[in-house]
């Protein structure tokens, strides 16, 4: 027999920060959103609103245009400080195609 | 999308709900949101990560046996394939004799950390690079330019991040000057964007530039790469500026463009997103002059284009790379043209009515710009393709025949420049080059 070895070519990943916390419940939570306006995030995203609002009582669900929206801006620490500023519990991030 | 959240330095395993494309088009039907709402409630609440941290550094070597060297040989390109780590042609395994060989070409010791590949942000070192071009059935001279095209890929100016992802199909481009060009067979003249066997170094090369941005950073058509098309991704655009043909008193493209002095070893990495053949020769009783001047109109004509994407390198990139070959160059340098000059022209008459734009909606993709400048531009009727004229890149490359020049439309924010940096053992490395691929020096080619 004859034997090959070589590199695996992936190379390999470093997680430096772990993932938010999830929530315990939606009750009485404040989640907001963060759109890039893509791909029809003015549709789909307020329609999660609606569903969120209707089966959690007490849930705030800001409005989509709560923090400003478009690729070339939510990735922006500015945008992270609204949000942090914004004391939302949770952010829901869309849409990405 | 797993690429990019891994990217940010968080476990790959994001909280996602993914759909069909059709849902995200207009007019389309969103109720398959609704049927799936408890998986947006349990994203918020219930989603646990499941990614294992990988140990730092190189991965463990990987196995496969056979009843003969052929037999393993494709066993190794199995697996390959199945793991989603080959591009459909035959690969060299990477094996650990063939790497400590390609690892020979570096100055840099083969731990050294060249950055985080986007978007995945799979951790790339010297050694990353020499088993890329390994399995491209690379040398150790052309793992120097494979080095400092990598940097230059992972400079955050570049913008590789939303490139490798977007569905634009952008392509690296990676133009060589110095002599390192000849020196290791990179081909500047006929046919130096495709397969040479004399001038064999370019395929090479881009192909492991490719294989790094597919498995390392995580470019894979379809799943994290979501370009349409992804044309010359094979082997991407590796090819050196045809620099003994450059007219008297024209500057190299890395002296126009990085300040490099003459005779320094350097890439200049641009990304693309389309290429055009221009039949830029006249056909019939034209004078010099008039066969320079339609040229000139005709080339302008083809740039003239409302790229959308190419909105990225408006302000500080470039529209595009146009090639021309070196008995062009010479002409129109006998004409009393310059680059500089040939750039001003092609910038003036590439421009688009405003109206033009406006009836194929190209305003709105400018209006959300997220440069100002880009955003200014709209005031200009016609409409330049570019901030400046200087942004256009003019390449002398390509075989010594008057008839075409090349387009390379643009899809890049930058053009980012590096030096090329050889080991003191380099002379040795083109000697085994000699040794094994037959004389290289221009009085042996063909």
């Amino acid at each position: 027999m004859v034997k090959l070895e070589f590199h695996d070519p992936s190379g390999t990943l470093e997680v430096t920060q772990q993932h938010a916390p999830r929530l315990a419940s939606l009750e009485g939570k404040r989640i907001g959103f963060v759109s890039n306006e893509q791909w029809q995030a003015f549709r789909t995203l307020p329609l999660l609103k609606t569903m969120l609002e209707a089966d959690f009582p007490g849930i705030e669900v800001l409005p989509i245009d709560a923090f400003p929206q478009g690729n070339a801006v939510i990735g922006d620490e500015a945008t992270a400080k609204l949000v942090k500023q914004s004391g939302v519990d949770a952010v829901i991030i869309g849409n990405a195609a | 999308m797993k690429n990019a959240v891994s990217g940010l330095g968080l476990a790959p395993d994001a909280a996602m709900i993914t759909f069909p494309i059709d849902m995200f088009l207009p007019g389309s039907d969103i109720t398959p949101l609704a049927k799936r709402k408890q998986e947006f409630y349990d994203g918020l609440t219930r989603w646990k990560s499941g990614f294992a941290q990988s140990a730092p550094g190189a991965g463990p070597l990987l196995s496969v046996e056979g009843a003969s060297y052929e037999d393993a040989l494709v066993k190794a390109n199995n697996l390959l394939l199945t793991n989603l780590w080959g591009d459909g042609l035959p690969l060299w395994p990477a094996t650990r004799e063939r790497v400590d060989w390609i690892i020979r070409g570096t100055v840099l010791p083969r731990t050294h950390l060249i950055g985080k590949f986007p978007p995945r942000g799979g951790i790339t070192t010297v050694e990353t690079c020499a088993v890329a071009l390994a399995m491209a059935g690379g040398r150790p001279e052309y793992l120097p330019v494979l080095v400092a095209a990598v940097d230059a890929f992972l400079d955050p100016e570049s913008n590789a991040e939303q490139l490798q992802a977007a569905s634009g199909s952008a392509f690296p481009v990676v133009i060589v000057n110095g002599p390192i060009g000849k020196q290791i067979r990179l081909n500047s003249t006929f046919g130096c964007l495709g397969p040479d066997p004399q001038r064999p170094a370019g395929a090479s090369i881009g192909r492991a530039l490719r294989l790094i941005q597919q498995n390392v950073g995580g470019a894979l058509p379809g799943i994290g790469a979501m370009a349409n098309y992804g044309a010359m991704r094979y082997t991407n655009a590796v090819f050196a500026e045809d620099e003994e043909g450059l007219p008297q008193g024209w500057q190299s493209h890395a002296a126009e463009r990085h300040g490099y002095a003459p005779g320094t070893n350097s890439v200049s990495l641009v990304f693309a997103n389309g290429v055009a053949n221009i039949r830029r020769r006249g056909a019939k009783k034209e004078t010099a002059e008039e066969d320079a001047l339609q040229g000139m109109y005709r080339m302008a004509d083809f740039m003239r284009t409302p790229n959308l994407a190419g909105l990225a390198g408006y302000e500080q990139g470039t529209p595009g790379i146009l090639m021309i070959p070196q008995v062009v160059a010479q002409t129109m340098a006998g004409l009393g043209w310059t680059k500089k000059s040939m750039r001003e022209f092609l910038w003036e008459h590439s421009k688009i009515p405003a109206a033009h734009l406006r009836r194929a909606g190209a305003v709105a993709w400018i209006e959300i710009d997220s440069s100002p400048v880009t955003r200014a531009s709209l005031k200009l009727d016609p409409w330049p393709i570019s901030a400046k004229p200087d942004n256009l890149v003019l390449i002398v490359a390509g075989g010594g025949h008057p008839t075409n020049s090349y387009w390379l439309q643009g899809y890049s924010p930058r053009v980012i420049g590096r030096e090329i940096r050889v080991p003191e053992s380099f002379a040795q490395l083109l000697a085994d080059a000699d040794r094994d691929l037959g004389c290289g020096s221009d009085a042996c080619l063909i």
